[in-house]
C-alpha cells in the first residue's frame, strides 16, 4: 500500500536561507512518525510547506497518492490534513466550542440562505456540527467540558489552549494529523497526558499522527519510527533506538567531537 | 470521535482550477489590449483631431510639473510608512494646511504689493510658512492621534488618519471658510521661458526646481546625518534600534517634521500652479500622491519620487493617449479614474511597487 | 500634580478656543436646551473646565502605587486647572481685542461680534473676562473634587444631568409625541425656545436622578443589574420583547412625531440600513470597505435607469441611452443581484491585500465611480452633474412610496429585515467562518475555511445591501445626482458602525440614530457633523475601540468571568463543607 504521505526533494529557501533542502520522508496509515533535530532545522516549514502555506521551490508532496503541491490550504485539510501550529493560534475571542465548530467547516455545506431561512437541512448541520465539536473536545475528558465550552478561548490556561488546538483539528475529522511541538511549555504530568494521547489518536481515533518534538520522553513513548531532520534534510531514520544512537544526530544535537 | 470508515476524500472539479491566476492573466490581456488598442486610435487620428507634437510636449511638462509636487507629498507617505507601517491618510491635510497657512500672507501681500516688488524673497517666506504650518498639523498628528496607538493592529491607525483627515478638512472648513479662495501668483512668474527650446511655464520651472532641491537636500539628510541613519534604523526595526541608544520617539516626530515642510513646500507650489486653494484640496492629491508611493515602493524615498514623476505624467498623458481616439469627451475629468486603477493594477500585480522586491506581503 | 493641573487647563483652554474659532460656539448657541440660558453653546463653553479639572487630579500610578490628590488638594488642582481654561479663554478675547476683530474676522470668519458676546455673556470684555476665569475656578474647584464625591451620589446625578441632557437634544421629537398622546407638554417644553423648561428641567432631574439612585442601589445590594438577571433562556427571550418594543415603537414613530420627523427618520433608515450592510462586512467579516458608497450610487442610479427615469440635460427631459420600464419590485431584485455581482468582482482581485491597502483600494473604487457617474463620457446615461429625475414612486398595490410616512415604512422594514439576516448570518457557519477569519485568517485557512471564498461573499452581500440603500435613497428623493454619492457617506457609515462597536448590531442602530438622527433634526449640528464624525472616529479608536456598545461577545466574558468566579466560590465552599463533615465523621468514628 502506498504511503499515507510522501515528500520527495523538498526544497523551500527564505531569502538566502535553504529551510528544506531535499527533504524526503515518507509515513504509512496509522503510523506515528516523530521528527527531531535542533532548532532552526526546518521542521515547522515542513509542516507550513505540506499544509499549502508556503508553496515549496522544489520537490513533490503526495497525500494518499495524489500531489497536493499547490492546492490551497483550506483544501488540503478538507482532503484530510490537519495541524496544530508551534505557538498556539486559537481564535482567542471566540469560545472554546465555537473554535472546534470551526474545525468543521470543511465537512459541512450550508451557507447563506439556509442561515437566514433556518432550513431544516441547516438546522440539522448545525446540530451535528455541535455534537461533533464536543466529541473532538471530549477527547480531553472533562478539561476541555462543561461551563468552560463557552468561554471565550483567551480565558483558558496554556495546557488547556494547546488541547484545545488539537481538538479543533480533530474536528475536522482529518486522516493525518501534524503536531507542532504539543507538549512545548507543558509540565511534565501534563507532558506524560499529552503523549498518552498521541497514541490514542492512533488507537482510538485511527489517525496517523506526525510529532515535532524535542522532548525524547514522547519521541520514546509514542513513535512508532523517528525522523531527524538537520539543515533541512533528512540525517537519520528508524526506530528511536537507531536513530537516539546515530553518530550523526548526536552531532547535530551536540557537535562534532573535538580531536584529541 | 467517531470510527467511521474514512472516504477518499476528493475536491470538487471547480476547486482545483487555480482561479485566481487565471483572473489576473485575463486581467492583463485585457488592459494591454486596452492600452493598445486606444493609443493606436489617438495616434491614427485624422490631422485636424489630432494632438501636435508640442500638444504632447506640453503635457509631457505639464505631467513632469505636477509629477514633482506629487513626489513631495509622496515623500511624506513613505518616509511615515516606512518607520511606522501606516498609512497616514491625513497626510494630504497636511498638504492642504501648509497652502491655507501661506495663503493669507501671499494674500496680504499681493495687495500690498510686496508680492510682486520681491518675488523670490516673497516665495522663499510663503514657502517657510507653509512649512511651518505643515510640520505644526503634521506634529500634533503624530501625537495626538498617532502616538497612542503604537503597535496596534494596523487598521485601527488607518481608521484613526481617517477620521483625523477629516477633522481637519472640517476644521478648516469652520476656521477659514468654505469657499475656495484665488492664490495670488507673483507677475514674475507669469508666461514662460525658453528651456532648451521648449516653452515651459515659469511656475512650472519653479516647481521643478524647488522640488528637485528639495529632493536632494532630503536624500543627502537621510544618508548623510546621524538622524536620517537613525531614521533608516528604525525603519528597519524599531526595537532593535531602540537596544541600540535610539530614540525612536524623537526618530519618528522627525519623520513627520520632515513629511510636513515637504508637504507645506508641495502645498505652496501646487497653489502657484493652480491658482486657488480649498479645505477639501488636499484629498485628491493625497490619494493621488499615497499611489505614486506605493507604485514607486512604499518604504523607498527614490520610489516615492519615480512613483511621483511617473503618475504625473501618465495623468497628463494617459487620458490623452488613451482616450481621445476612441472619442471620450472631455477625457481630462477621468484623470483621477487612471490614478486609481494604476493603483488598484500595482496592488494587484506588483505590491512591492517598481522598485519594491515583488513579493507578496502576506496578511 | 500641580503641573497636570496646569497642564490640563491649557488643554481645556485651547478647546475652548478651537469651539470659538470654528464657530461651533455661535453656532450652538442657538439651541436652547434649558430655558433661555443654557444653550448647547454655553455647554460647550461651560464643558471644558470641568472637564479639564477632572481630567487632572485622576488617579495616575507613579512608581508602581495609586496616586490621588486629597480633597483640599484636587479642590486646588481642579480650581487650578478650571482657572486656566478660563484664562485662556479670556485671553483670547483680549487677544482679538487688541489685533482688531475685524482684522482678524478677515482671516478666521467665524470670530465675529456674536461670539464675543457669547463667550463674555453679553457683559463686555472685562467683565466677561473675569466671570470666565472666575467661573473656571468654580467650575475646576467643583470638576476637582467630582471624583471624590460618594459613588452612590455622584452617578444618580450624573445619570440624571445626561437625562436631561438628552430630552433637551430631542426637542424636535418628544414634544410632538406628547402632543399625539394628547399628554399635556407645556410644563415641559417651551413653545418659545423650543427647549425645556426650567421646571420640566428640574423634574426630569429629580426623577432621573431618583431612578438612578434606586437602581444603583437594587444592583449594589443584590449584586447583579435587574435586567441581566436570569438563566440564559430567559435572558434570550427577554432580548426578544425588547427587540419587539423597539421595532413596535419605531412602527408607532410616525404617527406619533409627526411627518417632518418621519422624513428626516426615514433618510436615517436608509443610512442605519447602508450601516447594516457595512457591519457585516467590516464588523462580521473583518474587512474594513471604505468603498459602500460606490454601491449606494450603483443601487440608486440601477434603480433610475430600470424604471424608466429621464436624464436632465439642458434641452429638457430625455430618455437615458439605456433604460427600461419594469416594475420596481422587479428591478429591485436586478439591483440586488447587480449589487451582490459587481461586490463579488471588486472584491476577486483584491483578496490577498492586506487590510489597510483593501480599504484603500475600496476608496478608490468608490472615487471613480463618482468620477464616472459625473463624467461627460456617460452623460448619455448617467447624466453628468446634473444626474436623473422622475424615478418611480415605487407603486405596490396602489400605494406610492415617495410621501415621508410611506417610506419610512418601506425603510423600517427593510432595516427590520437587515438586522434579521445580520442576526441569523452571526450565529451560522458563514458566521462563524467569518470570525474566524476576522480573528485570525491564515489559521483559518489551515483549519478548512476557504477565505478568498468568504471574503467575496462578504463583500457581495454587503453590495446587495448598499445597492438596496441606493435603490430606495432614489425612491425617497425622486432624482439620482452624484454629489449625493460622495466618499464622505462611506465615512459616515463607517463612523456609525465604528461607534456602535464593530460586529453589534444594537450599536449600529444606536450610533445611526445619534450620529444620524440627531444632526438631521438639530439643524445646528448639522452643520458641525462631519467634523464631530472624524473627532469620534479618533476618540473611540484611541480610547475604546469597541465602540459604544461592545459586542455581545466582549460583553459576555466579562459577565462569564465573574459566574465563573462565582461558580468557583461554591465549588471551593461545597468542597470545604466536606470536608469539615468528613473531618466529624473521622473524629467521630
Amino acid at each position: 500500500m502506498s504511503p499515507l504521505l510522501e515528500v520527495a526533494g523538498l526544497s523551500k529557501r527564505f531569502g538566502g536561507l535553504a529551510a528544506l533542502d531535499g527533504l524526503d520522508l515518507h509515513v504509512e496509515e496509522g503510523e506515528i512518525v516523530s521528527v527531531i533535530g535542533p532548532n532552526g532545522a526546518g521542521k515547522s516549514t515542513l509542516f507550513n510547506v505540506v499544509t499549502g502555506l508556503y508553496p515549496p521551490d522544489d520537490g513533490d508532496i503526495r497525500f494518499a497518492g495524489r500531489s497536493i503541491v499547490g492546492l490551497p490550504p483550506h483544501q488540503i485539510t478538507k482532503l484530510g490534513v490537519a495541524r496544530t501550529f508551534q505557538t498556539v493560534h486559537l481564535f482567542p475571542n471566540m469560545t472554546v466550542l465555537e473554535n472546534a465548530m470551526v474545525g468543521q467547516h470543511c465537512r459541512t455545506r450550508s451557507g447563506v440562505f439556509g442561515a437566514i431561512l433556518q432550513l431544516p437541512s441547516t438546522r440539522r448541520e448545525e446540530r451535528m456540527v455541535r455534537e461533533k465539536a464536543r466529541a473532538a473536545l471530549g477527547f480531553f475528558g472533562p478539561r476541555l467540558a462543561g461551563y468552560r465550552q463557552e468561554q471565550p478561548a483567551f480565558v483558558l490556561s496554556y495546557a488547556n489552549r494547546r488541547r484545545l488546538e488539537i481538538a479543533r483539528a480533530l474536528a475536522t475529522e482529518p486522516r493525518l494529523i501534524l503536531l507542532d511541538e504539543p507538549t512545548a511549555g507543558m509540565n511534565p504530568r501534563e507532558t506524560l497526558e499529552m503523549r498518552d494521547h498521541i497514541v490514542r489518536m492512533r488507537d482510538e481515533l485511527g489517525l496517523t499522527v506526525v510529532v515535532i518534538e524535542h522532548d525524547m520522553r514522547v519521541v520514546k513513548g509514542v513513535s512508532d519510527r523517528v525522523i531527524a531532520c538537520d539543515y533541512g534534510r533528512k540525517i537519520a531514520e528508524g526506530t528511536y533506538e537507531e536513530v537516539a544512537h546515530d553518530p550523526h544526530v548526536i552531532e547535530a544535537y551536540l557537535g562534532k567531537r573535538a580531536v584529541g | 470521535m467517531s470510527q467511521e470508515a474514512r472516504t477518499t476524500r476528493t475536491l470538487g472539479r471547480f476547486e482545483r482550477l487555480p482561479t485566481r491566476r487565471i483572473v489576473l492573466v485575463a486581467l492583463s490581456i485585457g488592459i494591454a489590449t486596452a492600452v493598445a488598442y486606444g493609443s493606436y486610435r489617438t495616434l491614427t487620428l485624422p490631422a485636424g483631431q489630432r494632438y501636435s507634437g508640442s500638444a504632447w510636449r506640453d503635457f509631457l511638462v505639464l505631467g513632469v510639473a505636477q509629477g514633482a509636487v506629487y513626489a513631495l507629498i509622496a515623500l511624506g507617505y513613505t518616509l511615515v510608512y516606512g518607520i511606522l507601517r501606516m498609512i497616514n491618510f491625513a497626510h494630504g491635510e497636511v498638504f492642504m494646511a501648509g497652502a491655507f497657512g501661506s495663503f493669507f500672507f501671499a494674500d496680504a501681500w499681493e495687495r500690498s504689493g510686496f508680492l510682486d516688488r520681491r518675488p523670490v524673497l516673497a516665495v522663499l517666506l510663503l514657502v517657510l510658512l507653509a512649512m511651518a504650518v505643515s510640520v505644526t498639523v503634521a506634529v500634533l498628528l503624530e501625537r495626538i492621534a498617532y502616538r497612542p496607538l503604537r503597535g496596534a493592529p494596523r487598521l485601527v491607525p488607518l481608521i484613526t488618519a481617517i477620521g483625523a483627515s477629516l477633522f481637519l478638512q472640517n476644521t478648516f472648513r469652520g476656521l477659514f471658510g468654505a469657499q475656495t479662495r484665488g492664490y495670488p501668483k507673483p507677475t514674475a512668474l507669469e508666461g514662460t521661458w525658453s528651456i532648451l527650446g521648449i516653452p515651459v511655464q515659469r511656475v512650472q520651472v519653479l516647481v521643478l526646481v524647488v522640488a528637485a532641491a528639495a529632493m536632494v537636500v532630503l536624500t543627502q539628510f537621510v544618508s548623510r546625518t546621524k538622524t536620517g541613519k537613525s531614521m533608516r534604523a528604525a525603519a528597519e526595526d524599531q526595537e532593535i534600534a531602540a537596544l541600540m541608544g535610539i530614540d525612536v520617539d524623537r526618530v519618528i516626530v522627525t519623520t513627520f517634521v520632515l513629511g510636513g515642510m515637504l508637504a507645506g513646500i508641495a502645498g505652496v507650489l501646487f497653489a502657484l500652479t493652480f491658482g486657488n486653494i480649498s479645505y477639501f484640496m488636499g484629498f485628491a492629491p493625497g490619494i493621488t500622491a499615497f499611489t505614486a508611493a506605493v507604485l514607486g515602493g512604499i518604504g523607498s524615498i527614490s520610489g516615492a519620487a519615480i512613483g511621483g514623476l511617473v503618475i504625473g505624467v501618465l495623468q497628463s498623458i494617459g487620458p490623452a493617449l488613451l482616450l481621445t481616439g476612441i472619442h471620450v469627451p472631455s477625457p481630462f475629468q477621468l484623470k483621477d479614474v487612471v490614478t486609481f486603477l494604476i493603483l488598484i493594477l500595482v496592488l494587484l500585480f506588483r505590491p512591492g511597487g517598481i522598485l519594491g522586491t515583488g513579493e507578496v506581503e502576506k496578511v | 500634580m500641580v503641573r497636570a493641573g496646569a497642564k490640563a487647563g491649557l488643554l481645556g483652554g485651547a478647546v475652548l478656543l478651537y469651539a470659538a474659532a470654528v464657530g461651533m460656539l455661535v453656532r450652538l448657541d442657538e439651541l436652547h436646551l434649558v430655558g433661555t440660558q443654557v444653550t448647547l453653546g454655553r455647554v460647550l463653553l461651560v464643558l471644558p473646565p470641568f472637564v479639564a479639572a477632572f481630567l487632572a487630579v485622576r488617579p495616575r500610578v507613579v512608581g508602581g502605587r495609586v496616586e490621588q490628590p486629597g480633597p483640599p488638594a484636587a479642590l486646588a488642582i481642579g480650581a487650578l486647572a478650571g482657572g486656566v481654561t478660563g484664562a485662556v479663554g479670556a485671553g483670547g478675547l483680549a487677544l482679538v481685542d487688541a489685533i482688531g476683530l475685524d482684522r482678524v474676522r478677515s482671516v478666521f470668519v467665524a470670530v465675529s461680534p456674536a461670539l464675543v458676546e457669547t463667550m463674555t455673556f453679553g457683559r463686555g470684555l472685562g467683565l466677561g473676562a473675569a466671570i470666565l476665569v472666575l467661573g473656571g475656578l468654580g467650575l475646576g474647584a467643583v470638576g476637582g473634587i467630582w471624583r471624590r464625591v460618594r459613588h452612590g451620589l455622584r452617578r444618580p446625578v450624573e445619570v440624571g444631568l445626561l437625562t436631561v441632557f438628552v430630552l433637551g437634544m430631542l426637542q424636535r421629537v418628544v414634544p410632538f409625541m406628547l402632543d399625539e398622546l394628547r399628554i399635556e407638554r407645556d410644563w415641559l417644553y417651551s413653545r418659545v425656545t423650543r427647549g425645556l423648561t426650567w421646571v420640566g428641567a428640574v423634574v426630569v432631574l429629580v426623577v432621573a436622578t431618583a431612578a438612578a439612585a434606586y437602581v444603583l442601589d437594587r444592583r449594589e445590594r443584590h449584586g447583579r443589574a435587574p435586567l441581566e438577571e436570569g438563566r440564559p433562556e430567559v435572558r434570550g427571550v427577554r432580548r426578544l420583547v425588547l427587540a419587539g418594543i423597539v421595532v413596535a415603537f419605531f412602527a408607532a414613530l410616525p404617527q406619533l412625531a409627526g411627518s417632518i420627523v418621519s422624513e428626516i427618520m426615514g433618510t436615517v433608515g436608509v443610512f442605519l440600513l447602508l450601516a447594516l450592510g457595512l457591519n457585516i462586512v467590516t464588523g462580521y467579516a473583518g474587512m474594513l470597505h471604505l468603498g459602500f458608497s460606490a454601491f449606494f450610487l450603483l443601487g440608486a442610479y440601477s434603480i433610475a435607469l430600470l424604471t424608466g427615469a429621464n436624464l436632465v440635460t439642458a434641452f429638457g427631459l430625455v430618455a437615458p441611452r439605456f433604460s427600461a420600464h419594469l416594475d420596481f419590485y422587479v428591478a429591485l431584485v436586478l439591483v440586488v443581484l447587480i449589487g451582490a455581482a459587481v461586490g463579488a468582482l471588486l472584491a476577486a482581485p483584491v483578496l490577498r491585500l492586506r487590510g489597510d491597502y483593501l480599504a484603500i483600494v475600496t476608496l478608490a473604487f468608490a472615487q471613480i465611480a463618482v468620477i464616472l457617474a459625473t463624467s461627460s463620457w456617460l452623460q448619455p446615461i448617467t447624466g453628468g452633474p446634473q444626474g436623473l429625475r422622475d424615478v418611480t414612486k415605487a407603486p405596490l398595490l396602489g400605494i406610492g412610496f415617495r410621501s415621508a410616512e410611506n417610506f419610512y415604512y418601506l425603510v423600517l422594514v427593510a432595516c427590520v429585515l437587515a438586522v434579521y439576516v445580520s442576526w441569523r448570518l452571526a450565529w451560522s457557519r458563514t458566521g462563524r467562518a467569518w470570525n474566524a477569519m476576522r480573528e485570525d485568517e491564515q489559521v483559518a485557512e489551515a483549519m478548512g475555511v476557504p477565505t478568498g471564498r468568504y471574503k467575496m461573499l462578504g463583500f457581495a452581500i454587503g453590495g446587495a445591501i448598499g445597492a438596496i440603500g441606493g435603490a430606495m435613497f432614489a425612491v425617497k428623493v425622486g432624482t439620482v445626482q452624484p454629489g449625493s454619492f460622495e466618499i464622505i457617506q462611506s465615512i459616515t457609515i463607517l463612523a456609525v458602525v465604528i461607534l456602535g462597536g464593530l460586529g453589534s448590531v444594537p450599536g449600529v442602530v444606536l450610533g445611526a440614530l445619534v450620529l444620524l438622527g440627531l444632526p438631521g433634526l438639530l439643524t445646528q449640528l448639522e452643520e458641525y457633523r462631519f467634523l464631530i464624525y472624524g473627532a469620534s472616529l479618533v476618540a473611540i479608536m484611541i480610547l475604546r475601540p469597541q465602540g459604544l456598545i461592545p459586542n455581545v461577545r466582549r460583553m459576555r466574558e466579562l459577565q462569564e468571568e465573574e459566574r465563573t468566579q462565582d461558580a468557583w466560590q461554591q465549588i471551593f465552599a461545597a468542597r470545604q463543607e466536606e470536608e469539615a463533615a468528613e473531618g466529624a465523621t473521622e473524629a467521630a468514628s
